[in-house]
């Protein structure tokens, strides 16, 4: 089944809420998993297999430090979405050096905030982990991946679930454009699992329905053969 | 205009207050009269392709509407829906009638699918291929008579008409990528979708011509030889309703930035026609035509609400005031436009001041119409925090909108006493009562005024230079709120400055400023929270469109 990127988007927000994460930080999930899943990514899955890990932690433990040279985490664990924030809030810093941030649970969802940061500073920027590295200029998205440095047994990839070190740099490399883009996708096909997970965390964010409630709470009649 | 002073934009400290936003009206740049004129000046074509329904009025039709670039198709299923199923709220599982708009040419195969999916409406799917997803229910009452009167070979009677003004009301009109439909991204670069909410004015055009078509055929199958037609000139006085509640209400708070644009657009109107110096015989001469049609209007502008009742009765009375102003004025000179505001901010209330504002537009179309592209929010990408801000930048930017909001106590129960929240049941949004209902941990994120607050509040004891990044690092329950604040730096409209969860907030005030956007007109409040509204009034049937009655259709027996 397919959907629209606003219906992933306003899923994604309720998920997230559902979870625990802010409503602000929400808003950072539904605009990165909808930014996944428009550049070709299962956003939709990488969220799934987040936000299990997410309810009842500490958001504050799993936050990233950025006084250290490595962003790390109190809990051991960066929780992308946090971490992503902070990136775009913190964008400005890339313009001095690479930022490095330590065990990123599920980096792929911190590709949508290297396109934040591109777009603010207007550079490309590049983001990178365990030989796979993914560029982009804030609109598009360019992916390479070095294949004498995967490691076949683990199988380690764009979508693995936890990332050693994370570096994010802007790549002067690059001149005259980004090379093989991903192709853009107008829809989302996420699997069944990964709906019905996150379904599940969205509907944490709806009242339990009482007959109170449906009397008086959206003013209508119930019938209307007027 | 070169050498006239300029006219600033009103003060949105005044303009963004739900008092007045409730009581906006239709102008030039509402959306269902941007897209006739459109229409009309782009010659689209009007086919009935399908018309397949049987005796007990169930089938199916289509519609389709070629632009000179694409075609959009009406696809209507049309229901036997018994009367003790019939609901306008969200939680209805069956309707008189659904729609969907499909992008193109439908196939049979498109046909077969849609109905297996579009009559189920939230229950079903549809594809990128669907623009809209809507339905709509009988005025039970109306429908009646009109079929029977038809049927017995006599036209209706035109008091009835008058008093309900549509046959069917639409209770959703889904479009941007609800329910498996295409976002709008998939349409916003066709020139006839730029500005907001075509497909589904679109759809709502059809669906006023389909349901025109749908009680003559049921007044045939019932009289046989003895039905007459309807009478041209009462099928255009019959506009197609709408019954909304809760579910609109929250689109002009979660959409800050586009909620702006149009805000702007008609301010930005308001000010280039007041701006000019002098005005033509023929331009006062047309706004005396439509201020009289607003009086027909107001006559026909039927509500047993006491809000509704109430501010109807200050509207007639400022009618009265503005027709004497009127006569008593010149209009020709002296910056006639701004005079006539200037007065009427003194002289009537909120009802009046927008009605003002909304017909001094009407002699300009060279001023005012060419704001309708930029109602859309045309930002490829989400609106990005700026870390970088200042917080004595950000303190000073929630002061700008919400100073009036600092100091209100949030915990005393009239200031807090709503919660907006969304049911299990069939998602349906809700107003709940924060007293006397358990469901704190459900609350949605529409009491801006009292987060704003907060936000600021947090924000004490930050140094004034220090990057609002640090403060967002250990505050994330406050980046909702900063990420509005930052918004609103570019977007002088976007924030509501009234408080949404106050014992005595009326969400019927939103609905009208989103409705009044739309093109609605004859506001009937059910309750607080529950409006009745009639769209597409007067206007012309597809086959009748042309430049000459595109666009002030909506004020009736005046120019066009």
């Amino acid at each position: 089944m397919s959907y629209s990127l606003n219906e992933v988007e306003a899923m994604a927000k309720k998920a997230s809420r559902g979870a625990g994460y802010h409503w602000g930080i929400a808003e950072e999930a539904a605009y990165a998993t909808r930014w996944l899943c428009a550049h070709g990514f299962d956003g939709c899955e990488a969220l799934a297999s987040l936000l299990p890990k997410s309810e009842h932690t500490d958001f504050a433990l799993r936050t990233p430090n950025l006084a250290c040279p490595v962003w790390h985490s109190r809990s051991g664990r960066i929780c992308p979405l946090l971490a992503g924030a902070a990136l775009g809030d913190y964008a400005f810093r890339l313009q001095d050096r690479a930022i490095s941030l330590a065990n990123v649970e599920h980096p792929i969802m911190l590709l949508p905030f290297a396109a934040v940061v591109a777009r603010r500073i207007c550079a490309f920027v590049t983001v990178e982990w365990d030989g796979v590295w993914t560029t982009t200029d804030g609109s598009n998205v360019s992916r390479t991946v070095i294949d004498r440095m995967i490691d076949s047994s683990t199988g380690r990839s764009l979508m693995q679930e936890i990332a050693d070190l994370v570096i994010v740099r802007i790549d002067g490399r690059i001149g005259g454009g980004l090379h093989t883009i991903v192709p853009g996708k107008s829809r989302a096909s996420p699997s069944p699992a990964a709906w019905d997970c996150l379904n599940q965390f969205a509907h944490r964010t709806y009242a339990p329905a009482t007959e109170e409630s449906r009397r008086m709470g959206a003013g209508a009649s119930a019938c209307d053969n007027d | 205009m070169n050498d006239q002073p300029t006219v600033p934009l009103r003060d949105p400290a005044k303009i963004m207050r739900l008092a007045r936003l409730g009581s906006l009206h239709q102008c030039r740049l509402s959306f269902m009269r941007i897209l006739t004129r459109r229409m009309a000046k782009e010659g689209w074509v009007f086919t009935r392709p399908i018309f397949q329904i049987d005796a007990k009025g169930v089938g199916h039709a289509v519609y389709t509407a070629k632009a000179p670039n694409h075609s959009y198709s009406l696809i209507a299923f049309a229901h036997d829906l018994p009367d003790r199923l019939r609901s306008d709220r969200v939680i209805a599982e069956a309707w008189d009638a659904t729609f969907t708009l499909f992008d193109g040419i439908a196939t049979a195969g498109d046909l077969e699918r849609l109905s297996n999916n579009v009559p189920l409406q939230e229950a079903g799917r549809v594809s990128g291929r669907e623009l809209s997803l809507s339905r709509a229910n009988r005025s039970v009452r109306l429908w009646s008579h009109v079929v029977e009167s038809l049927s017995e070979g006599r036209q209706p009677d035109l008091g009835m008409i008058r008093q309900v003004g549509y046959l069917m009301r639409t209770t959703a009109v889904y479009g941007s990528g609800k329910f498996g439909a295409a976002d709008r991204d998939m349409i916003a670069d066709r020139v006839e979708m730029q500005p907001p909410f075509q497909a589904e004015m679109l759809s709502v055009y059809l669906t006023r011509a389909f349901v025109c078509d749908l009680v003559q055929h049921m007044a045939s199958v019932k009289g046989g030889a003895k039905v007459v037609q309807l009478d041209p000139a009462i099928a255009r006085q019959l506009g197609i309703g709408n019954s909304t509640g809760l579910g609109m209400a929250p689109y002009i708070i979660n959409h800050p930035k586009i909620f702006n644009n149009w805000i702007l657009a008609r301010e930005t109107a308001i000010a280039r026609v007041r701006s000019c110096k002098t005005a033509s015989a023929q331009e006062v001469a047309l706004f005396h035509e439509v201020l009289e049609s607003s009086e027909l209007l107001h006559s026909n502008w039927h509500s047993t609400h006491p809000i509704q009742t109430g501010k109807l009765a200050q509207l007639g009375h400022d009618l009265s005031l503005l027709k004497s102003r009127i006569a008593s004025s010149d209009l020709t000179r002296d910056f006639p436009w701004n005079r006539l505001m200037g007065w009427a901010e003194a002289a009537l209330a909120e009802e009046g001041q927008e009605l003002v504002a909304s017909l001094i537009l009407e002699p300009y179309p060279d001023l005012v119409d060419e704001l309708a592209p930029s109602m859309a929010d045309t930002s490829p990408h989400a609106f990005a925090i700026d870390g970088t801000m200042p917080v004595s930048r950000v303190r000073h930017l929630i002061e700008q909108n919400f100073a009036w909001a600092l100091d209100i106590d949030w915990q005393a129960p009239q200031n807090c006493a709503r919660l907006w929240y969304v049911s299990q049941e069939k998602l349906e949004p809700r107003l709940g009562e924060r007293s006397e209902e358990h469901i704190g941990d459900y609350e949605q994120p529409l009491a801006i005024a009292r987060d704003q607050a907060a936000c600021y509040r947090a924000l004490d004891g930050w140094q004034a230079d220090q990057p609002i990044a640090a403060f967002l690092l250990v505050h994330p329950e406050h980046r909702h709120i900063i990420r509005r604040a930052q918004i609103s730096l570019n977007a002088p409209y976007s924030e509501i400055r009234d408080n949404t969860i106050s014992a005595d907030m009326l969400p019927i005030d939103m609905l009208r400023a989103k409705l009044a956007f739309f093109g609605a007109i004859h506001f009937d409040p059910r309750s607080d929270r529950w409006v009745r509204i009639c769209m597409y009034s007067n206007a012309p049937y597809p086959q009748d469109l042309n430049m000459s009655n595109a666009d002030r259709w909506i004020y009736p027996a005046a120019c066009r």
